[in-house]
């Protein structure tokens, strides 16, 4: 306690790092998806927003919506679509506005009939 | 209730006789019985005065659609489920109720008043007395148009509450719905003088979710998701209640694995939800010390479960008919002995605490005839002298291989409470051993039950930590849920919680009795 007192006084840092060090649990853990924008077409996007529970998936026009904050990281979309989704190993999210946990994800365009 | 002879066995060939034109079929585990509505009071009589028989769940199904074969429409099929437990056998009693009443069962066996409360606001049939039915599940807002399973009743049930002022000088004191600790939206009408508990009622429609109206119309793997998150600290005892219903009812024979692998998932659930019961009364008494102690063993339990099945709350481990997800059996082996070590170490050194023991001794006492009465489950029967455990009294595979032994004590306080819990974790860990043992040998199961044929509708149970979980679920031609029932522990066990609050205690001692109770909202505000 007395050195990681001085050392703050030294350094005028009074914080650590977070993690300190990495949690070896945290590979255990269910996460958010993570997408491989290069394989979502228009048909596997709506087959992501079609088994979301939590409605964390919609789409907009030709862009997959994905609300970080609404996933309850139950793995449903990386079954559905294993080409496309996998697990992104981040289960720690920390934003400074609600809507940074809001990611567009463009699809490709479908051909004019 | 008095019982009398005969037993289970003989009561199954005395149903027919009592009630004339009784349909039977014996599906080996599962016996179901049709009678006549005029019959089914005599019925109800009968069974109640059976030893060993114990009246499980009623529910009900409205007709709609053609849900139910053999109903005319706008009629309710009335399901009464019985544990004959000396026989290994569950007995559900149907009848068609054809108008508004039915025989009032409440008066027969007084655990289902409840029930007879939920079928009121569900599909307006009453029992046939004139006792006010309480409101328990539908919020006071719900009006003709809110999602029912079936059609509304013609009054609105009656709020419990008691005049704020009663006998002159006892008063209503409202606790809840938000309450400290972020624990789940429960509101108490506690009746007081001032400081001892004289009535307690419990509102519990708060939280009301309409899951079973929910599991209308989507199939068995689809439904189970939902199973599994309605009451998340029970997602593996109600998974596997719904998904044996489900097996049951379409035919299939669970894959040898997932029996395997659902067994290891449901003692892990146990012993996670004893240390934080364990944790839970540190709390509620003051001991911020043990709680820390418990609450490192419950951190390590579910890091052991985060690393054995890849969900700390156990989701997704259980699946209809195949396994979920398989174990990791290596690191359940390695890691489980610290996390077990860490609450013996807890549970020891608060068992040697005066302070502690002192507080939890005579506290929230509930008799063995109270917990037969209200059909009490789990820990809470069991700690009152009632030996009652599905793993041993309905044996499921792999539980008729690796006999699982019901810990009971004869204080029924919470104490008795706690120490039920405890015993119940290691006779836990010693089953997960037997379990990941047999499950490497690939040994055999020779007590598993066959697919057989689909027979359209099917009843599941699994050993909660709570107690025993029932799940009743019905399919259509297309393969769809046209009737779900879930019957979590929590359903039966907060009626008996009023019970133990009222026996002599006082304010604080109510927050120590949830906590011996170790229910959720969730699993009874479903």
């Amino acid at each position: 306690m007395p050195a990681w007192f001085l050392r703050g006084l030294r350094r005028g840092v009074v914080t650590t790092r977070y993690p300190d060090r990495p949690d070896p649990s945290a590979a255990d853990l269910p996460t958010p998806p993570r997408f491989r924008a290069g394989q979502l077409t228009a048909g596997v996007a709506g087959r992501l927003v079609e088994v979301c529970p939590s409605r964390a998936l919609w789409r907009e026009d030709d862009v997959l919506v994905f609300d970080a904050g609404a996933c309850t990281g139950c793995g449903r979309c990386e079954r559905a679509a294993p080409e496309a989704v996998t697990a992104s190993g981040e289960f720690e999210l920390a934003v400074t506005a609600r809507d940074h946990l809001i990611k567009r994800i463009p699809l490709p365009r479908q051909p004019r009939p | 209730m008095t019982t009398t002879e005969p037993g289970p066995a003989a009561v199954l060939k005395e149903i027919p006789r009592v009630a004339g034109h009784a349909q039977v079929r014996d599906d080996g585990r599962l016996v179901t019985v049709r009678v006549p509505a005029a019959q089914l009071e005599a019925v109800a009589h009968l069974l109640a005065a059976t030893a060993d028989a114990r009246l499980a769940d009623v529910f009900a199904a409205e007709d709609g659609a053609g849900a139910e074969a053999g109903t005319a429409p706008g009629s309710v099929m009335l399901r009464l489920v019985w544990g004959l437990d000396a026989n290994q056998r569950y007995l559900v009693v149907e009848s068609v109720i054809e108008n508004e009443r039915y025989p009032s069962l409440s008066d027969i066996a007084p655990a289902a008043f409840a029930e007879e409360c939920e079928i009121y606001e569900q599909f307006g049939i009453r029992p046939d007395t004139h006792k006010p039915l309480n409101r328990v599940m539908l919020p006071p807002q719900a009006g003709p148009d809110f999602p029912r399973l079936g059609h509304p009743p013609a009054q609105p049930p009656a709020d419990v509450h008691a005049p704020h002022v009663v006998g002159g000088h006892a008063f209503e004191f409202p606790v809840g719905p938000v309450r400290q600790l972020g624990a789940e939206s429960l509101y108490y009408g506690l009746v007081t003088s001032g400081e001892e508990v004289v009535d307690l009622y419990l509102f519990t429609w708060h939280k009301h979710r309409g899951v079973e109206w929910r599991l209308r119309g989507r199939d068995a793997r689809d439904a189970l998701f939902l199973v599994e998150r309605m009451e998340g600290l029970s997602a593996v005892a109600n998974g596997w209640a719904f998904a044996s219903a489900a097996e049951s009812a379409l035919g299939i024979q669970p894959a040898r694995p997932a029996v395997w692998a659902r067994a290891i998932a449901l003692e892990l659930e146990r012993l996670y939800n004893h240390a934080a019961a364990l944790a839970a009364l540190c709390q509620t008494t003051g001991l911020s010390v043990g709680q820390s102690a418990a609450e490192i063993a419950l951190e390590r339990f579910l890091r052991v479960n985060a690393a054995v099945f890849g969900h700390r709350y156990l989701f997704g481990a259980v699946d209809v008919g195949s396994p979920g997800r398989m174990p990791d059996l290596g690191r359940l082996r390695g890691d489980l002995p610290g996390a077990y070590g860490e609450l013996c170490r807890a549970a020891d050194a608060l068992l040697r605490t005066n302070s502690f023991v002192d507080r939890l001794e005579a506290t929230g006492i509930l008799s063995a005839e109270q917990a037969r009465r209200l059909g009490l489950v789990g820990p809470v029967a069991r700690a009152s002298g009632v030996t009652i455990d599905s793993r041993a009294d309905h044996p499921a595979a792999p539980y008729g291989k690796s006999r699982a032994t019901a810990v009971t004590r004869a204080e029924g306080d919470v104490l008795a409470r706690l120490q039920v819990m405890l015993g119940e974790a290691a006779e836990s860990v010693r089953l997960i051993g037997e379990l990941a043992r047999a499950a490497d040998a690939g040994g055999s199961l020779a007590d598993l039950v066959p697919g057989g044929n689909p027979r359209g509708a099917g009843l599941g149970w699994a050993e909660s930590s709570r107690g025993e979980s029932l799940a009743w679920v019905a399919f259509g031609d297309d393969g769809l849920i046209t009737r779900a029932r879930l019957r979590p522990a929590a359903v039966r066990n907060w009626r008996g919680f009023d019970d133990a609050c009222r026996s002599q205690n006082v304010f604080t001692d109510i927050p120590i009795i949830e906590a011996s109770f170790w229910l959720t909202v969730a699993g009874t505000a479903r």
